[in-house]
């Protein structure tokens, strides 16, 4: 769906970051500036990671490299992760979060017939999916603890 | 992108959702949470010709094809989250890093529940895990966030982001109360890659088992970062393919033929 080229991308990800500084200024403590160097690592690790999902063999997402990239560069021992931790202490992941909702509530006005009708079906569902994840885990937990005798 | 009035909009969207700020509800053992997100995602919604006609169709479409990209900004900060805990993540134990694969419990639970209310293709993006950021960004790379697959994603994480935390206090403690499970083991099973759900789960396991309280927070965190390490691969790799095929099978079983058209895998 992405058919931005990557000169697009990289405007629509200054805007977003732009946006994300504001919501980050008005909902935590940080200041606009102080955020500025985090907010263009972060630039920086998006567009790296949606070049290599773009042009990398092996049809792996983007967002897999850009998750990646931005674990092996705040990697502790990685050259520069120290300075790249204390730049994104300022940028708050909730914060990033506003500008991107705004943006698909914008978009879901689009269908929102379809929403109504699978809404409340689809909040019923969130309530077994939580009893899923949580006892999948749980039973196998269990199991190995005592296997091991940890418990 | 050179949408000038979709970006201003936003802007006013985040502007007075911020400025609105967190509201917390406490509500028995838990804390119902609303987030600046959730004004924003609203009032974005009452933008639409629908209701204030503040937004043409053009421009929810124009929304619609950044979204993809808008979240890469969140994910690379969501990585950055997870590296500098990598060292501990790879020191836990197997037990830790085996539960993970309880995860996948959600598909087994949610496929079949999902079609039995009647859900087509929003059962991929619903079900295929507990819908936290990395996923959401996943569903909307390879299908888009205007799609039913996306439709689907995003209704499970914004249930999750408002009342996933009280859900999640309240089961630990009826689990810990009623179930067979020891509280190591549902202190592990509380990390599932959301911070708020785990502190919850953790936290009503800490006020029944006071004496335990800094094994279960430290296995609690560790889960969670596992999960927050693991989430995206295991959901590209394993949970999404298994969606895909369980959704087959019962689509096959439930209508009596295999899903054809807008209902099968793209």
């Amino acid at each position: 769906m992405n058919k931005q080229n990557m000169m697009e991308t990289l405007i629509i990800l200054l805007i977003v970051a732009a946006l994300s500084l504001v919501s980050n200024t008005l909902g935590s403590k940080n200041t606009f500036v102080e955020a500025i160097p985090g907010m263009l690592i972060l630039v920086a690790i998006a567009l790296a990671g949606i070049a290599m999902g773009r042009y990398l063999p092996g049809g792996i997402p983007g967002v897999a490299y850009v998750v990646t990239l931005g674990c092996i560069l705040t990697y502790p021992g990685v050259p520069g992760a120290e300075f790249i931790n204390a730049c994104m202490k300022k940028v708050g992941f909730v914060s990033l979060c506003t500008p991107i909702l705004a943006y698909a509530g914008v978009a879901i006005g689009k269908d929102l017939d379809a929403f109504a009708h699978s809404g409340w079906r689809i909040v019923v569902l969130a309530c077994v999916i939580f009893v899923g994840t949580y006892f999948g885990s749980a039973v196998i937990a269990q199991v190995i603890l005592k296997s091991m005798g940890q418990i | 992108m050179k949408n000038i009035k979709l970006h201003a909009l936003v802007l006013g969207l985040i502007i007075i959702a911020e400025l609105i700020g967190v509201a917390k509800f406490k509500v028995g053992v838990g804390t119902i949470v609303l987030l600046p997100m959730l004004y924003a995602l609203i009032m974005g919604i009452f933008l639409a010709p629908k209701f204030l006609k503040v937004v043409s169709q053009k421009d929810m479409g124009d929304a619609a094809s950044l979204l993809g990209i808008t979240l890469m900004l969140l994910m690379a900060r969501y990585g950055t989250l997870v590296g500098p805990t990598l060292p501990k993540i790879i020191s836990a134990g197997p037990a830790l890093i085996l539960q993970e694969f309880g995860n996948l419990g959600t598909v087994l639970l949610g496929v079949p529940v999902a079609m039995y209310f009647g859900l087509k293709r929003e059962t991929i993006g619903a079900a295929h895990s507990i819908a936290r950021e990395p996923n959401v960004a996943l569903i909307g790379e390879k299908f888009g966030l205007d799609t039913a697959e996306g439709r689907g994603v995003m209704g499970v994480y914004i249930s999750g982001t408002v009342f996933g935390t009280i859900f999640f206090g309240v089961m630990a403690s009826m689990a810990a109360a009623y179930l067979p499970f020891h509280p190591y083991a549902l202190a592990m099973a509380a990390g599932v890659g959301s911070a708020s759900m785990m502190t919850a789960a953790v936290g009503s396991l800490s006020v029944m088992y006071p004496q335990m309280a800094d094994q279960l927070a430290a296995f609690g965190a560790a889960s969670n970062m596992l999960s927050g390490l693991d989430g995206l691969y295991m959901s590209l790799w394993i949970a999404l393919p298994m969606t895909e095929k369980l959704y087959k099978h019962i689509y096959h079983f439930k209508y009596g033929e295999w899903p054809q058209g807008e209902d099968a895998a793209k």
